[in-house]
């Protein structure tokens, strides 16, 4: 099948593909935003005469940019919150129409009553269908595309609402950062996390207080961390990461960014946050972790998967200049960790803090469970 | 040795009748008159839990299903209230009855709730019974389904410590065999030695498998990548009622830091909350109390040589607790404890959900604490 607008959604796709393949997009939520404006894409220039066919599309095109960098979990996670908004809009145009005149029999069983146990989120927004009382017709032979016409405007709301949320992820994680933070405290941070950056920006305006970061080597991102944090006027400390458990009798709290959340509390972040954390138990001190809810993977670690890690480049931890030992020594250079739920206090996302505990049900509530698996 | 269902535990001295016990037949069964007097809902009970798939819990919705077909009532609160009566029957009539009440409550609170837009009320009971029927046929998946998702969490080479006998880890080491290399470790599972069971359905199955005594469990705990159990029951507070022995090893498994996953069919979520061992239904003033005053070892009392119902096969079968002196000392006895020793003994105990590290369902992987959240959207309307 090679009609116009089939091809010109590949091109878009492949783009995106090849810019994830070669680490060019920088950031989850950048990448996060990139997903987003291809869905957008592509569901606008989609056909379809029914629902299924929207979502096979959407899962097809989400495979594809899975595959080019399954490390990056914020894709994947995209894809599927953009099919459970799909889904939503759907159900709700298609019980406002008048289809909605036959009960909804037959679907009730024992199993749908012991899985409707499982939460659903209370939709304080209303899907915009909801205002509208347009008729879909699915399959109709005369007229293909109304299904699409029909339903599309609908889903093009939905996607902006993602996009919305994406873009306002910072503004409304440091929402409660004075809450959080209080002044004279001594806050520890690793390497660079935008969201923990925009975090503790926002509460620098109503305390004053000390932050610590540590390097976070080989890849120094703390370095940066630390030149934005003294800009914005907040008194800060660089450390190596090897006095993180020196320090940490005099911090009061930890506060780190995640680069994804799993189903069972737990998170993937950079380097040195298991150190952090586990000096920070010792210690009990709290450990906060700011992070968007785009960030909610559901998967379950398989932590013992090693190659579940990301691997940055081996030359900076120990460079090829020492020729003598480079046949004899294995160097790698994971860039991530796991750190596991018990060891989290709480989770700051953009909607809400929560505790590890209550993941699970998050996860529910945002994405749909046949969507787990692309 | 009767046949035994997984990890329900019957009393020994059941005796079961055969004949089929597939849904879809015994609705045509012509020697059943539908004009009985009393339907005997054990009976049918009974008959049901010969299919060796099928649970206890599936087995009771399954027979008040059946008792549904039979039943005479002309309203809706006749019908609940000789269900109410149909599972009290049930449960005064076995010993372990914790996985039947899972499975009573959950088809009456289904029946309470189930929207009526039947124009009589036979068409309401057959509407219910068809349901019923047609959830057993579904539930029988449920094993694949759980062991599909446990399938990503056993890697290659992984060693295994599972407990007694439990259908649903059955299927899903025979399912990670086929993809992976597992080796098994299994418990023997005293008294009722269904530990032997597994090792030699593994075994024949062509996965390397080794006997561990109960008490050998902490000796083997590092050697261990994970453990596997089934269940009983899944209870609201996410904690496991499974075998006696379950929470002895869920405790080693916490102190060695290994993890803890029990599998479980959404039958069997149950809405008790014990506190504490002593809680569980199961649990009554006989077990495990000191005799009432001092008395004599009587010949019925003192140890005997084994009478453990394993195959000579097995060197390693046959525990060794001598009360009293043994009478008879050939050489090649073994003490055990006696009969009346071992019914004051407790068959089922409750793991923590602290220790547990997660459940699998088929509803997905849960923490402990997602059980809670299912049992009361069951529940709670």
């Amino acid at each position: 099948m090679g009609t116009a607008p089939e091809i010109a959604n590949q091109r878009i796709v492949e783009a995106l593909v090849s810019k994830l393949r070669r680490r060019q997009v920088v950031g989850s939520r950048q990448t996060a935003i990139e997903t987003v404006l291809v869905l957008r894409q592509v569901i606008s220039k989609a056909r379809f005469s029914n629902i299924e066919h929207l979502i096979q599309i959407i899962k097809a095109v989400g495979r594809r940019l899975v595959q080019a960098q399954p490390k990056e979990h914020t894709v994947g996670n995209t894809v599927r919150k953009v099919l459970h908004h799909v889904r939503e809009e759907y159900h709700a145009v298609s019980r406002a129409g008048p289809s909605s005149a036959q009960p909804p029999k037959s679907s009730f069983s024992i199993s749908k009553f012991v899985s409707q146990g499982q939460p659903r989120k209370q939709n304080l927004t209303l899907p915009k269908s909801e205002a509208r009382s347009t008729s879909l017709r699915e399959n109709d032979p005369d007229d293909p595309d109304s299904f699409a016409k029909g339903l599309k405007p609908v889903l093009m709301e939905a996607i902006q609402d993602v996009l919305d949320e994406l873009e306002t992820v910072y503004d409304n994680v440091s929402k409660s950062a004075r809450d959080h933070i209080h002044s004279d405290e001594i806050v520890l941070t690793i390497g660079h996390s935008k969201t923990v950056e925009s975090f503790l920006k926002s509460a620098s305006h109503y305390r004053n207080y000390t932050v610590i970061v540590a390097e976070s080597a080989p890849s120094f991102g703390g370095h940066k961390m630390a030149r934005s944090l003294s800009t914005a006027g907040i008194s800060t400390f660089l450390v190596p990461d090897s006095s993180i458990y020196a320090l940490m009798s005099r911090v009061n709290k930890c506060i780190l960014g995640a680069h994804a959340i799993l189903a069972n509390g737990g998170m993937f972040a950079v380097t040195g946050s298991l150190l952090a954390v586990s000096a920070a138990q010792a210690h009990s001190t709290p450990v906060v972790v700011c992070a968007g809810q785009f960030k909610l993977t559901p998967l379950w670690n398989l932590y013992h998967e090693y190659g579940a890690l990301d691997f940055a480049d081996p030359s900076s931890v120990l460079g090829f200049e020492e020729g003598s030992l480079v046949d004899k020594v294995d160097v790698v250079n994971p860039y991530f960790d796991y750190v596991g739920p018990e060891l989290i206090n709480v989770y700051i996302t953009n909607d809400g803090d929560h505790p590890p505990s209550s993941v699970y049900r998050l996860i529910k509530e945002s994405y749909d469970d046949e969507d787990h698996e692309l | 040795m009767p046949v035994a269902s997984a990890v329900g535990i019957h009393h020994p001295a059941q005796t079961l009748k055969s004949s089929s016990a597939l849904p879809a037949t015994i609705l045509e069964d012509p020697s059943r008159s539908l004009s009985q007097e009393s339907f005997d809902v054990y009976a049918s009970y009974q008959r049901i839990l010969e299919n060796e798939e099928i649970a206890t819990p599936l087995a009771a919705i399954l027979a008040l299903t059946e008792l549904i077909e039979h039943s005479k009532a002309g309203t809706m609160f006749e019908l609940v209230k000789e269900l109410h009566d149909a599972a009290e029957i049930l449960k005064r009539r076995t010993t372990n009855a914790i996985s039947l009440n899972a499975g009573t409550e959950l088809f009456i609170a289904f029946v309470t709730l189930f929207p009526h837009e039947s124009d009589s009320f036979a068409d309401l009971k057959t509407e219910l019974v068809k349901q019923g029927q047609k959830y057993a046929a579904e539930a029988l998946t449920y094993r694949s389904k759980i062991s599909e998702l446990a399938l990503d969490f056993i890697k290659d080479d992984s060693v295994i410590l599972t407990h007694s006998y439990s259908r649903v880890v059955m299927q899903t080491l025979l399912r990670a065999h086929k993809q992976k290399r597992i080796s098994v470790y299994v418990t023997e599972a005293r008294p009722r030695g269904l530990g032997v069971k597994t090792y030699e359905a593994l075994t024949a199955a062509g996965i390397p498998c080794t006997m561990v005594l109960d008490s050998a469990v902490a000796y083997v705990m590092d050697m261990v990548d994970f453990i596997l159990v089934g269940s009983e029951a899944v209870v609201e507070s996410g904690g496991l009622i499974n075998a006696v022995g379950s929470n002895q090893i869920a405790i080693i498994a916490k102190a060695a830091k290994k993890p803890f996953y029990a599998l479980a069919e959404s039958y069997k979520f149950h809405r008790l909350f014990p506190l504490s061992q002593y809680d569980l239904p199961t649990h009554t003033d006989d077990i495990l109390s000191f005799p009432r005053h001092a008395q004599r070892p009587s010949p019925a009392l003192t140890a005997r040589p084994s009478v453990a119902p394993s195959t000579s096969s097995n060197p390693l079968v046959s525990g060794h607790l001598p009360i009293g002196r043994s009478k008879s000392s050939t050489s090649s006895s073994q003490l055990a404890m006696t009969p009346e020793q071992i019914l004051r003994n407790p068959k089922v105990d409750y793991t923590m959900p602290d220790l547990i590290s997660l459940v699998f369902s088929d509803v997905g992987i849960l923490t402990p604490e997602g059980v809670s959240q299912y049992l009361v959207g069951m529940f709670a309307g």
